[in-house]
């Protein structure tokens, strides 16, 4: 007999109103537990999102000079120690240690070449890598298709060998329609589509296949720049920076923080917002302990007035209630981790409103049972203080 | 001589009652002796048990000293008090007073809860305390399944199980019906007569009959004490010679 099994049977015979504080813990450690999970796994998704869309690495040659740029990126430095990238150089990105986190490598080739007595910027790209990189580019017409028709997935669009994408300045300033020829220093390509208006620099472009550009151009195997998409979620960006100027010495690899500034400030908005609810679900458990401990309290005034007569100093009071409230914690904690878990598996993805696998994550057993026991015990301090401050006198009515 | 085991010095206790002071003691100045069995008698609202709480070390007075074993009770902290409770007092209350989710032999142990003996020595005590009221064999039993005579024996039980010199009963018999009530009160007679000083708190002048000594309190003041009228705790106490002696 001591202190412990005083407040086990007493948790034994009050059950319905334990039961009732368990429920509260069970709830509020539920929600904190499923929302910790979907907002964990939302941060995953839509980083991974954020890092699909655009590049937010690029790798260009290096160079000391004066500056060559397309589209706010630095390309090249004029011809002083001009090193260049090469195809081989793509083979040396798989070689860094977190290549897993490179989602898409999109090599290109940059130059000025005269059209029509107009000077125009002609990229070679790798298509589907490119357009994958860049969803929002999209034909406003394309070769074979009706006009208002769809010409759907650009990303899955194959591109003739001698095909061209022209941008929507460079296809008025050409006066090119889709299915038209072009002669360009003495080859003829064809245009397959003519992109929707961007408000970028690529409206000025005309795109056309790595290979067939660089033919063209005299420059095989040679490459202007590499863009990278990567997924950030295990790798800081920095860190694949750093990796791949290791394996590339003749390419200057620069880190875009744009995405992952973007990136960053939706996740912490989410983790914010999230933190809101868990933090005003748990102050409600916890006042629902509260309320129920005084409760009981209460109605146990008159047998902690047989303990503190028979010689249960304050603090030994205390300690009963302080025990029952730990133990109901236990219960909550341990009831809201199994429900939380439940609840991002079987409700998440529809509450995330994205298609999320949620796996049983029982590395939060521990911070589930700590939560609910803290907010039991803390909620349980004045219930308990209360109980120790008791007149015994007054308690058993005695006078 | 008796070695004096309470000594009461000028108590005075005063109540806020309606933003006036009620007296409930007044000037109360009284020794008792280690192994004497005190009745204290008196109509309700007398003070006698204010007195009984104020000697139990729950209830500070207003003016005045209780010494018990040469201790100044309330010079004593809060804390110091419960400790002193638990060693030299048993409470045994008008109803009973036991924890009904416990049963008897859990009861018993209570007050042996906050101390260092190991589990199985609490029991053993606990089981002794049962055997001296005659329920042992209904140790396992929860306090709604005894007789309203088992459950005050329970309590006396659990009175008694630290081996405290002092016992403070409030009107032990009151919710007992009469052969019960007499079972009761033999109970505390054989206690004191095996040394234990007993104070209690009766309205029921049957019951002075088992004690060896009567006070009668009159609004919060102490009018009659029929004093030491024979040897105290011993086992040559005589109900009949006793009865007549109060009287």
């Amino acid at each position: 007999m001591n202190l412990y099994s005083i407040a086990f049977k007493n948790i034994i015979r009050c059950r319905s109103r334990i039961l009732f504080i368990v429920t509260a813990l069970l709830i509020g450690t539920a929600i904190a537990v499923a929302l910790y999970m979907i907002v964990d796994s939302m941060r995953l998704a839509i980083g991974d999102q954020i890092d699909e869309f655009g590049s937010n690495i690029v790798i260009v040659p290096r160079a000391e000079g004066m500056e060559i740029g397309y589209g706010g990126t630095e390309l090249a430095r004029t011809a002083i120690d001009l090193k260049q990238l090469s195809e081989t150089d793509l083979e040396k990105i798989s070689a860094i240690p977190d290549y897993r986190s490179i989602n898409i490598v999109s090599p290109k080739i940059v130059a000025s070449v005269a059209i029509k007595d107009r000077d125009v910027i002609m990229v070679g790209v790798e298509p589907q890598r490119e357009f994958a990189m860049k969803p929002w580019f999209s034909l406003a017409e394309q070769e074979g298709l009706e006009a208002g028709a769809n010409p759907g997935d650009l990303a899955l669009l194959e591109l003739p060998e001698k095909g061209l994408i022209a941008g929507a300045d460079a296809a008025r300033a050409l006066n090119l329609q889709a299915g038209d020829a072009l002669a360009i220093n003495g080859s003829t390509f064809q245009v397959t589509g003519i992109l929707n208006r961007l408000g970028s620099v690529e409206d000025g472009l005309l795109l056309g296949n790595l290979s067939a550009v660089q033919t063209l151009l005299n420059r095989p195997g040679e490459i202007s720049m590499i863009e990278i998409s990567a997924y950030c979620n295990e790798c800081p960006v920095e860190e694949l920076a750093a990796q791949l100027s290791g394996v590339l010495p003749n390419g200057r690899v620069t880190a875009l923080r744009q995405a992952a500034l973007l990136r960053e400030e939706t996740i912490d908005k989410f983790s914010l917002f999230s933190m809101l609810i868990t933090g005003v679900i748990l102050v409600i458990a916890g006042l629902m302990v509260l309320t129920t401990m005084m409760g009981s309290v209460h109605e146990r005034t008159r047998e902690i007035g047989i303990f503190r007569a028979i010689g249960f100093r304050g603090s030994h009071v205390m300690q009963v209630i302080m025990v029952e409230a730990g133990l109901a914690g236990l219960l909550g904690g341990a009831a809201g981790y199994i429900g939380g878990n439940l609840v991002a598996r079987y409700f998440g993805s529809y509450l995330a409103g994205e298609n999320i696998d949620f796996i049983w994550q029982t590395g939060l057993i521990l911070p589930a049972l700590g939560l609910a026991v803290a907010i039991a015990l803390a909620a349980a301090v004045y219930p308990a203080y209360r109980a120790a401050s008791l007149d015994p006198v007054e308690a058993l009515r005695f006078i | 001589m008796a070695e004096m085991l309470i000594s009461l010095e000028k108590l005075n206790k005063t109540y806020k009652s309606g933003g006036s002071d009620v007296a409930a003691l007044r000037d109360v100045s009284l020794g008792i002796s280690r192994g004497e069995a005190v009745a204290v008698m008196g109509p309700s609202g007398s003070g006698k048990s204010t007195l009984l709480s104020i000697i139990g070390g729950l209830n500070p007075p207003t003016e005045g000293k209780v010494i018990i074993d040469e201790i100044d009770l309330y010079n004593l902290n809060r804390e110091k008090r419960a400790d002193f409770r638990r060693e030299y007092l048993g409470f045994v209350f008008q109803q009973f007073q036991l924890i009904p989710y416990l049963t008897a032999v859990e009861n018993t142990m209570l007050p042996l809860t906050t101390t260092r003996y190991p589990s199985r020595e609490k029991r053993e005590m606990a089981m002794q305390a049962l055997e001296r009221v005659g329920l042992e064999t209904k140790c396992n039993r929860l306090p709604n399944q005894l007789s309203g005579g088992e459950q005050e024996r329970v309590a006396i039980a659990r009175a008694i199980v630290n081996a405290p010199p002092l016992v403070l009963a409030d009107e032990p018999t009151g919710n007992l019906d009469t052969r019960t009530a007499r079972e009761i009160m033999e109970l505390f007679r054989s206690l004191n007569a095996s040394g234990l000083t007993v104070l209690m708190v009766t309205h029921n002048p049957e019951n002075i009959k088992y004690m060896n000594r009567a006070i009668t309190m009159e609004d919060g003041k102490l009018v009659d004490d029929a004093g030491n009228l024979r040897a105290v705790g011993g086992s040559c106490f005589d109900r009949s010679e006793s009865a007549g002696g109060l009287r």
